[in-house]
């Protein structure tokens, strides 16, 4: 089953950001970003805490409102006055770092809410839809199960269906893994290679320098609001060039 | 001893009241039910309200609550009852008590429950209108009923509080349970009815506090 996105399909980049700039009081927390992702490109953004890694994801679908600049999903501009923004988030999955899901539904509900809400789907339609994308992320033992009842892994897949499940032309995700235990973050890195190999276009935030390095085509470096280097993972880890990015592998990496 | 129980535990007296008090156990029971209904139902209404946060209508939901907070009861009743006529609304004494105390539970009924929605997480709202759902569907989809399950403990007590007050109807010569007690009592020249009344009033609220515990217990989810 598939469903038509509330974005048509462009030829050009899928993803364009322009000159975004965002603040919170004085603090200058996205500094004049720009940065174009096309179909099927997956992005790993990584940074030290408080680069404003998590608050770019959140400006491209207006969770936060940016002071300046512009975001482009395709030809429709996100942060137009009067975008229909509950239509273009549904092409915007969005994947939390401490997951989100709703506790009291159970993990097919968690995933079908949005789709009887917001793409109208008939209760059953949706139940079907959902349960394949818990399938899809290897939940399909767990269609009964609460959040409450699911190890971090199992809730972080749900979490990913959710989003999946609404068919999206993009996929964000706000270091999906960092609240897991190191032997459950193989398994949702797992899932997001999956998506990677059926073509999801991606922009993931991540402290797993490994996984950037093996999935990523492009990797971002963000610091104090800018995008400070980027480029092809073997680059941005074998010769990075500026002081700041050799600083930051250094220490997360420990050379 | 003897004169104890001849004077709050008379048999005969018990017997022959009961029959009356349980007609105002009755007045009791419908004024409980409906002042429950209305008054957690306009709380709920305006707490829905108050998160679209309007700033000119908030600030009347906020001067509401903290008016029917701070006057007691009887007070509300004695305008109700007694003011409301000279300006055209003349309400029964049934409906004035219910009018009161719907009135009363409501106020605290919307600072409860709006104290709910506030604390449901951020980031509720932030996963479910990531995927599409507008601010009243993640209200009622995600958020309300995540609100209204952490406050079932202070709502039921909120409600029972305000549910005894019934009492207060006698004032206005409601034939509530209070009111025949006391009749009866002068009519016998002897306080067992009364005693009786506390009685019938602890086997009516009592099964509340159970329920209220049996809910909590219910909503309960692991996390
Ligand atoms: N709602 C907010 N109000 C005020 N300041 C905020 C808010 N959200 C984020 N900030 C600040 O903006 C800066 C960037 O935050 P952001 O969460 O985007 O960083 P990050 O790169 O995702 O960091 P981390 O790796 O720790 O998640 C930080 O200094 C943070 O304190
Ligand atoms: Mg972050």
């Amino acid at each position: 089953m598939s469903m038509p996105h509330a974005v048509p399909a462009t030829s050009g980049p899928l993803l364009t950001i322009e000159n975004l700039s965002k603040r919170f009081g004085p603090l200058m927390v996205l500094d004049d970003v720009s940065l174009t992702v096309a179909e099927r490109e997956v992005i790993a953004i990584i940074g030290p805490s408080g680069s404003g890694k998590s608050t770019l994801l959140r400006c491209v679908n207006r969770l936060e409102e940016p002071a300046s600049g512009r975001v482009m999903l395709g030809d429709v501009e996100v942060t137009a006055r009067g975008a229909k923004l509950n239509a273009i988030r549904r092409d915007i999955g969005l994947v939390f770092q401490n997951f989100n899901l709703y506790p009291h539904l159970k993990a097919r509900d968690n995933v079908s809410l949005a789709l009887r809400k917001v793409i109208g789907l008939s209760r059953e339609a949706a139940r079907l839809q959902a349960e394949a994308a818990l399938t899809a992320v290897g939940l399909e033992m767990k269609f009964d199960a609460y959040p409450g009842e699911l190890s971090g892994g199992q809730q972080q897949r749900v979490g990913i269906a959710r989003a999946m499940a609404l068919n999206p032309r993009l996929m964000m995700f706000d270091e999906p893994t960092s609240a897991l235990d190191p032997e459950l973050v193989a398994g949702v890195l797992g899932v997001i290679k999956d998506m990677k190999a059926r073509g999801m276009t991606m922009l993931v935030v991540t402290h797993e320098m490994g996984f950037a390095r093996e999935v990523a085509d492009r990797v971002i470096f963000m610091d104090r609001g800018k995008i400070v280097e980027q480029g092809h993972p073997s680059r941005i880890f074998g010769q990075p060039e500026s002081p700041r990015l050799r600083e930051f592998l250094a220490s997360v990496l420990g050379r | 001893m003897q004169e104890f129980a001849h004077y709050f535990f008379n048999m005969p007296v018990m017997m022959l009241a009961l029959p009356q008090l349980l007609q105002g156990l009755l007045v009791t029971v419908q004024m409980g039910v409906l002042v429950v209904v209305l008054g957690i139902g306009l709380g709920l209404l305006l707490a829905v309200v108050r998160s679209f946060r309007f700033a000119p209508v908030n600030v009347l939901i906020v001067i509401f609550v903290d008016v029917f907070r701070a006057i007691p009861a009887l007070v509300v009743l004695m305008l109700i009852y007694f003011a409301l006529p000279s300006v055209g609304v003349t309400l029964p004494p049934f409906a004035s008590a219910v009018v009161t105390l719907a009135l009363v539970l409501a106020a605290f009924a919307e600072e409860i429950i709006w104290a709910g929605i506030t604390a449901v997480d951020k980031g509720q709202w932030e996963a479910a209108r990531s995927t599409g759902l507008g601010p009243l569907q993640t209200l009622f989809y995600v958020v309300l009923f995540q609100a209204i399950r952490m406050v079932i403990p202070p709502l039921t007590n909120r409600a029972i509080a305000v549910t005894k007050n019934t009492a207060i109807a006698s004032a206005v010569s409601v034939q509530e349970m209070l009111n025949v007690a006391s009749s009866q009592q002068a009519i016998y020249a002897n306080p067992t009815p009364l005693t009786l009344a506390a009685l019938l009033y602890l086997a009516l609220f009592v099964p509340f506090t159970i329920l209220s515990r049996l809910l909590e217990r219910r909503y309960r989810w692991g996390r």
